[in-house]
């Protein structure tokens, strides 16, 4: 066990060894934040309902949806494809150690940062803007909240090991990294509530594994999911946790065993 | 039974082949030719504890593959392979405790923190008790004079530096077996020679088995007994390396100096001149023609000091590897 607490430590250490890196990163995620919420601000001036959200609901939204992209998104992903494009990888698989808890256990600890740092940037933004928000305060929803929360995480941290491991096949792994980000951010949730796109789209989306990222647990927050929408929603979640779980085995097997080190 | 014991191992890549050129490039995003390179083409070799072997080999000639293959990273193409009574590939913890890969280009270090870090998520990840940990890490950076930069960062050591600390981090855990590829890629040749000088002394010390692969002929002719001469995926020697000269070298350099001057064309009938000044000469003998030619020497020519000389190593691998076997 203390193998990865010591990896978790030292992935911290390495992520502060540099303050300017890391504040500015904090700085980019802040603007995002706002550029985000002046966008909405300024569609609810002279109207109350927007696709059938008030303004106090898409704000809270866009507040639990930095949230949720620090907790959920924020990844090492790249990391993984540079090791295998340079062949660095190499030194991992010589040792006893598992590659997938290795890398789950980096994402982890970085995950603890970020949320630590947007939990007191969204303060600060509420304290100065003074917007009005939801406190949910029910229980119940605030576990499901969670729940959903660490189910993304996992689902978060599936997608992008398999992407990161096409590395093993195709040389230039960054243009699916790239299309990855892009394909999470947009479906995901993290710009706008999905349920505003048209019906149908909306309906072929909660299919597919990409708004349990940031759209569902969010939305869960608002608590306005009721009955069949809400067992929909965790059967899928459920359903790509346990595919994907074993889709990430089995890409890493396969990965391994077409693995061909760079020079011989 | 040896502690590396490796039968007919085959290792064949697909390659894919690409014309230079900018219509060959969107040729070949539709259509890739491919071809397959033989790495390692039938290589067997028995190893036992405590040898200190070197392979030998031009770029290419599947040494790194061999050794990739041997620390479980490559899956064989064909071939019976065991190192400590494992399968390499099948990659268990209680195989991976046991050896270590440390490869000249190949950094495990973590690039931003100071090499302490690394050492320590090394002797987690090995399960290394605190009091062994802190011996071996005492006594390896006393050996190699690396004690006070423990605690700086790594990007900010030299070459030399950071190779010593990836060697302490490859052995905390006392590895059985060492792969080293290309240790001494790199270095300047003090540091090429401290490197060298703390591998035979950890041979030595703790009877460890070691493969080590390198260009720089120093390096195998100071620590090897036994060399693997590997080209093009197959061997062409594996023996002692002091039989080689036996086996391979056919001719042997007369080195002599003159009292006055010599005629050239005259000392042509000794043998192939390599080097003449008047007074000094360099003279290529066929082996067995050695104490003939030499008798020749004395009487014809007004000698004043003769020796006769092995060619070089690095001589004979040239040609080895000119001529193939």
């Amino acid at each position: 066990m203390s193998k990865y607490w010591t990896i978790f430590k030292i992935s911290w250490e390495n992520s502060l060894v540099y303050r300017l890196n890391f504040i500015l990163w904090r700085i980019r995620s802040v603007l995002q934040l706002l550029l985000i919420y002046f966008i909405w601000w300024s569609v609810f001036q002279g109207r109350d309902d927007v696709f059938g959200y008030t303004q106090k609901t898409i704000l809270t939204y866009i507040m639990i949806a930095a949230l949720m992209r620090a907790i959920i998104l924020s990844s090492r992903a790249s990391d993984l494809a540079n090791q295998i494009n340079d062949g660095s990888i190499v030194n991992f698989l010589v040792k006893p150690l598992s590659f997938i808890k290795f890398y789950f256990i980096r994402d982890i600890a970085d995950k603890l940062l970020n949320i630590a740092f947007v939990i007191f940037e969204i303060s600060l933004l509420i304290f100065l803007l003074k917007p009005q928000i939801i406190i949910q305060a029910n229980l119940n929803i605030l576990l499901l909240t969670i729940l959903a929360a660490i189910a993304g995480i996992i689902i978060y941290f599936c997608i992008s090991f398999i992407v990161s491991l096409l590395a093993f096949w195709v040389e230039s792994s960054w243009a699916f990294i790239f299309m990855m980000t892009i394909i999470l951010e947009g479906f995901g949730g993290g710009l706008f509530p999905i349920d505003i796109l048209p019906n149908p789209i909306f309906k072929i989306l909660m299919l597919t594994p990409f708004p349990y990222l940031i759209y569902f647990p969010s939305k869960l927050y608002l608590g306005t999911m009721m009955g069949n929408e809400l067992l929909f929603g965790f059967s899928v979640l459920f359903f790509w946790v346990i595919i994907l779980w074993f889709l990430i085995k089995w890409v890493l097997d396969m990965g391994l065993k077409s693995y061909t080190a760079v020079g011989y | 039974m040896g502690i590396i014991s490796v039968k007919n191992l085959k290792k064949y890549y697909r390659v894919h082949q690409k014309e230079p050129g900018f219509w060959a490039s969107i040729k070949s995003f539709f259509n890739r030719t491919y071809y397959n390179v033989k790495a390692v083409d039938g290589v067997s070799f028995k190893i036992e504890e405590g040898e200190l072997v070197g392979f030998i080999g031009p770029n290419g000639a599947g040494k790194t593959t061999t050794l990739k293959v041997l620390s479980g990273l490559l899956y064989p193409t064909s071939g019976e392979i065991e190192v400590l009574g494992f399968e390499p590939f099948k990659r268990q913890s209680a195989f991976q405790k046991q050896f270590s890969l440390i490869m000249g280009q190949k950094n495990q270090l973590w690039w931003d923190l100071p090499p302490m870090e690394s050492f320590i998520l090394n002797k987690e990840i090995y399960e290394v008790p605190d009091e062994k940990f802190k011996k071996v890490v005492r006594e390896l950076s006393k050996i190699l004079q690396v004690d006070d930069i423990l605690k700086v960062q790594v990007r900010k050591l030299s070459l030399g530096q950071r190779m010593k600390c990836e060697l302490i981090a490859s052995l905390l855990h006392s590895p059985k077996i060492l792969f080293l590829d290309e240790p001494t890629i790199g270095l300047d040749v003090v540091a090429q020679k401290n490197m060298r000088d703390f591998i035979k002394k950890y041979n030595q010390k703790f009877r460890a088995t070691i493969i080590l692969t390198s260009h720089y002929m120093a390096d195998v002719r100071e620590l090897c007994k036994r060399v693997i001469i590997i080209d093009e995926g197959r061997i062409l020697y594996d023996g002692l390396l002091e039989n080689i000269v036996q086996q391979f070298s056919t001719h042997k350099l007369i080195k002599v100096d003159f009292i006055k001057f010599v005629d050239r064309v005259k000392l042509e009938a000794v043998g192939q001149i390599e080097r003449f000044d008047g007074l000094h000469a360099d003279i290529h003998v066929p082996i067995n023609e050695v104490a003939k030619r030499s008798s020749k020497l004395l009487t014809k020519f007004p000698v004043s000091d003769l020796t006769i000389e092995d060619p070089s190593i690095e001589d004979i691998i040239r040609t080895i590897f000119a001529r193939g076997m």
